[in-house]
């Protein structure tokens, strides 16, 4: 059995026993699974179009949660930016009976405080805002924020599950969705349905103000101290001049220092209906119990509005830009962006092997050059983004190696770029690449939430659980003319996009090394 | 070879049996509580039927081995352990330790070119992972169990028998010299690195690589050679399986392995131990930087054992910044006061030597010393008062009923033994530590912060911008502030350092 087969096997194999329960496996008829299409996911659509995949698997007695609301920062108008991320934020503190001993009163306090809230953003939207009345309103709010408190219980929603042993609660909201996660023990899985269906339907955004500050801290931890952060940002922001991609899913300051309660509750009602939510449990579960109590606790939330359209799309790309960024950091990077099209397209899986391709693990073509033969770069990443439902980036990243320049770097990435023009790549090096693909993606199978993530994902934002696994199997059948047709056809430089940092020499100023 | 029960475990899972918060529940004078929370309240959970798989552990040619045979998925991890990182060595050979496990995945094998070994990675469809710390080496090998044989016969020559290929160890020396430039450019990573140095000194612990570390001397084959001898020998080996290998496949096995191992030339030399500064004070390195990282702690000489002094801390730990949003720390800091996204304490209790206890986190300039005040007061607070027996209830509930995921794979599982051993603790520890976990009280915890945290001793080091702080950092009143130069950072001079 030569390496390819053993692999192919390997592959299958792994596959089957991932995700089938022992009690399946167990039985000599049983079938086998060849590939993820063929798992034994159990759908369930409620009347009011909301969808949960079940998913049961073997181990240890634990569930994971997923639920995919399709909501991100592309469904947010100019000026709301961060929208979506802080709602997420505050969806953890509470409804109107978990975090609270009175939500009557705390409402008549979010009333004052909005009110004083709005003065404050007449003030700064002035020509001339007066500092120090400023000043006294956010100190004003901060005292009506504690008069609230008085009537809540901080942290209950956190409090409830943590001391249920749950494990990895969290969320994350991207360009196209908003995901919550957690793990719990089997035997307490229906407390996470009672919790999240409370949660859909009467959540209150208490400790607005406090929390639009805690999100500008997150802000700048992972933007504005980060090289890699002011990077991207600014990378998305010139490529995508109209296009919501080009916006900052933490939002900017003046935009998450203006958002209203009345914002949030809007967005909230646009978005978190039951047809946009999309569930998938997998783990120790009894798939019959996970759906009686899917219909027993979501069943009757109202439906709400299908996702709105994003209907902008960026006007074609008339030549290259290049941006510079001034930070304290010790070395030069960059990050260079090509405009490629969508997931939908029928160039996506060629382009998905084609990041793998230049830039994945040890073998990749970069890496060899770049990193091992010419030292240029102490490493090197290649990746497609920020989402994948609209026209996007192809993003190459690099760290040139001392005294090397971003310059140096570039030339070598296009003399590798051309190459590919020319010739295709071997048979033998494409394979390797599908084999890594495919590796990958079976071992990130082993876990329950890994799973859980990728069901809801694919279900949410590709209409179908099977959608990652269908593409996964057109990665598998990419030719190298394929790839030599994506580079030729998408690689130009009228398309590209290129950020570079630079190292801050002295105060307010920036020298490339 | 000996298997071990869990009973402890078992009862502790029982459905409801450590729910907390009894006063939260309704009573019956009080009117009928809303339905969301009701609906929560009145949930109960059946018992959860598990039995822990058991470990089974062995000497095999003098090697401890463990074993746990899983034949859910046709896959099989190996696990090894070789004691002997950078702190069981000098400086001089800081460079070469650290490098090993980048070393020994991509610098070939005695037999095969760098590319062989990643052809024959690539055609074997196997997962290895290489790490090091201060004290020991480790590596693990995932295959499936028809690529068993060859799959080990390659991970084990990469271990036994590596080339140290000339080309792969100066591209690594290379990266990490570029790394040393870039140091700053995370800056909690930075600020750790710094706060290290400044608490350990020039103890293993507070090194960081630099270029004088990693000039041409520090990587030759002679320096890699005699390190790996010293390191990679059968005295200093622990092994692991876990899947699907049963032992009576898996012992001849594993006897084939340890005969190739060499024995050790000598005991491995002891790691030195470590003198931490004490006396307190705030260090500030300054940065143009839009955020401040925070880092304070002090020396604590509490040790991880059997001890339930031991088990306070850790839920004490919780409590104050460990347990997430639900912490003190955060629940102030984040959901009160908007001062930072996350906020985190720590408590190292090293088997060994001094550990440290302290807090770490992240604010924009003007708000720094309103955050670290409030952080002193909460720390203040856990020396004087007893957390509530609620605060106490739920910590317990979510370590004990979160157990369960102790045991989410084999490796996991194989794996936690094998640390257990390591580190001399006995191999019923997770038992211990649940009953341990379960029986701390509010009282513990006051007598144990009590007794080893003091906010007048911390060393606080600030990386951010002096010029834009909210109040000079010499009101906290926790001694002098010094101010050192960010491009040459060293710890303050003068420093008393503690010895336990």
């Amino acid at each position: 059995m030569n390496g390819r087969a053993v692999m192919a096997l390997a592959l299958a194999l792994a596959l089957a026993a991932v995700l089938l329960p022992r009690a399946v496996r167990a039985q000599p008829d049983a079938p086998t699974p060849r590939s993820g299409l063929e798992l034994p996911v159990r759908e369930v659509v409620l009347d009011n179009g909301m969808r949960f995949f079940l998913l049961p698997r073997p181990g240890a007695p634990t569930v994971a949660f997923v639920v995919q609301y399709r909501v991100g920062g592309v469904d947010e108008a100019p000026g709301t930016t961060g929208l979506a991320h802080l709602l997420e934020h505050l969806l953890f503190k509470g409804t109107t009976t978990i975090g609270t001993t009175d939500v009557a009163a705390e409402r008549a306090w979010f009333a004052r405080m909005d009110a004083v809230h709005d003065s404050l953003r007449h003030e700064r939207a002035a020509p001339t805002p007066d500092t120090a009345r400023l000043a006294q309103w956010a100190a004003r709010i901060a005292a009506l924020e504690d008069s609230a408190r008085a009537h809540t219980v901080p942290n209950a929603f956190d409090r409830i599950l943590a001391r249920n042993g749950a494990r990895g609660l969290n969320a994350s909201t991207t360009a196209e969705a908003t995901t919550y996660h957690v793990e719990l023990p089997a035997n307490r899985a229906e407390l996470w349905f009672a919790l999240e269906a409370d949660r859909m339907r009467s959540p209150v955004f208490r400790e607005l103000h406090v929390e639009r500050d805690v999100v500008l801290e997150e802000r700048r931890m992972r933007v504005e101290t980060t090289p890699g952060g002011l990077l991207h940002e600014a990378l998305l922001a010139h490529a995508f001049t109209i296009h919501p991609y080009g916006q900052p899913v933490v939002g900017v300051p003046s935009d998450l220092e203006a958002i209203t309660r009345a914002q949030v509750k809007a967005h909230h009602r646009r978005h978190y209906g039951a047809r946009n939510a999309t569930v998938a449990i997998v783990g120790d579960l009894d798939p019959d119990q996970m759906a009686r109590w899917a219909e027993e606790y979501f069943g009757d939330l109202p439906p709400g509005d299908p996702p709105p359209l994003v209907t902008t799309r960026e006007p074609e790309q008339r030549g290259r830009r290049d941006i510079r960024v001034v930070f304290d950091a010790g070395g030069p990077s960059a990050l260079l962006g090509w405009r490629v099209p969508s997931i939908h397209d029928d160039d996506a899986p060629a382009l998905a092997v084609l990041a793998s391709l230049l830039a994945g693990g040890r073998s990749s073509r970069l890496h060899r050059r770049l990193v091992d033969q010419e030292r240029l770069v102490t490493g090197v990443t290649a990746s497609m983004g920020p989402g994948e439902l609209f026209p996007r980036l192809f993003i190459i990243g690099v760290t040139p190696r001392s005294p090397h320049t971003v310059a140096e770097v570039e030339a070598a990435l296009a003399h590798e770029l051309e190459a590919l023009r020319r010739t295709p790549p071997s048979p033998a090096e494409v394979g390797r690449v599908q084999r890594q693909i495919e590796a990958g993606r079976v071992r990130r199978l082993q876990s329950s939430l890994g799973l859980a993530f990728q069901l809801a994902g694919s279900a949410s934002l590709l209409g179908d659980w099977r959608a990652t696994f269908e593409f996964a199997e057109r990665m598998a059948a990419v030719r190298p003319v394929d790839i030599q047709r994506v580079v030729e056809r998408h690689f130009r430089d009228d398309r590209l996009t290129v950020v570079t940092l630079v190292p801050r020499t002295t105060p307010g100023e920036g020298a490339a090394r | 070879m000996r298997f071990r029960s869990i009973a402890v475990f078992l009862l502790l899972l029982g459905g409801g049996a450590l729910d907390p918060l009894p006063a939260q529940r309704p009573d019956s004078a009080a009117p009928p509580p809303p339905e969301g929370r009701s609906l929560v309240e009145a949930l109960t959970f059946p018992p959860l039927h598990f039995d822990p798989p058991p470990v089974r552990e062995a000497v095999v040619l003098g090697v401890p081995v463990f074993h746990l045979d899983d034949p859910t998925l046709p896959l099989v991890d190996l696990l090894v352990r070789f004691e002997g990182g950078y702190a069981h060595f000098p400086r001089a050979d800081y460079a070469a330790a650290t490098a090993f496990p980048s070393l020994l995945r991509g610098g070939g094998t005695r037999a095969r070119t760098p590319d062989e070994v990643e052809a024959g990675i690539d055609s074997l469809a196997i997962q290895l992972t290489f790490g090091s710390g201060g004290g020991a080496l480790s590596s693990t090998l995932n295959t499936l169990t028809e690529t068993l044989d060859p799959a080990v016969q390659l991970w084990w020559s990469m271990l036994l028998e590596p080339r140290f290929d000339t080309a792969v160890v100066e591209v690594w020396r290379g990266r990490r010299l570029e790394e040393a430039r870039r140091s700053g450019d995370d800056p909690a990573t930075f600020a750790f690195a710094h706060f290290n140095r400044i608490m350990y000194g020039d103890h293993p612990i507070g090194w960081d690589l630099t270029a004088d570390d990693l000039g041409p001397a520090a990587l030759t084959p002679a320096r890699l050679r005699a390190l790996h001898r010293q390191i990679v020998c059968r005295e200093n080996l622990t092994l692991g399986v876990a899947g699907d290998l049963r032992w009576e496949q898996a012992v001849e096995r594993l006897r084939r392995l340890i005969e190739q191992v060499p024995p050790c030339p000598a005991p491995l030399p002891p790691q030195p131990e470590p003198t931490l500064r004490e006396g307190g004070g705030v260090v500030v390195i300054p940065r143009p930087l839009e955020q401040s990282v925070v880092v304070l702690a002090h020396a604590t000489d509490l040790t991880q054992a059997d001890d339930p002094a031991w088990f306070a801390s850790r839920i004490g730990d919780a409590i104050l910044g460990t347990g997430g949003l639900s912490s003190r720390l955060m629940s102030r800091l984040r959901t009160r006061e908007g001062l930072v996204y996350s906020a985190s304490s720590f408590w190292t209790t090293p088997r060994e030597h001094p550990g440290l206890v302290g807090v770490t986190t992240r604010t924009a300039p003007g708000t720094t010393t309103a955050a670290l005040r409030l952080t002193l007061e909460m720390l203040e607070e856990m020396t004087r008062t007893a957390p509530t027996p609620t605060e106490v209830a739920e910590a317990v509930a979510e370590q004990v009923n979160g157990f369960v995921f102790a045991f989410d794979s084999p490796a996991t599982i194989v794996a936690r033994r094998m640390t257990y051993h390591a580190l001399g603790l006995p191999d019923d520890w997770l038992e211990r530590t649940v009953a341990g976990t379960a029986a701390v009280t509010p009282e513990a915890i006051r007598e144990v912060f009590g007794a080893h945290l003091d906010p007048s001793r911390m060393t606080i080091l600030v990386v951010g911008d002096p010029d834009r702080l909210d109040a000079p950092l010499e009101t906290l009143g926790v001694g002098p502030v010094v101010v050192i130069d960010p491009a040459t950072p060293s710890a303050p001079s003068g420093s008393p350092r503690s010895r336990r």
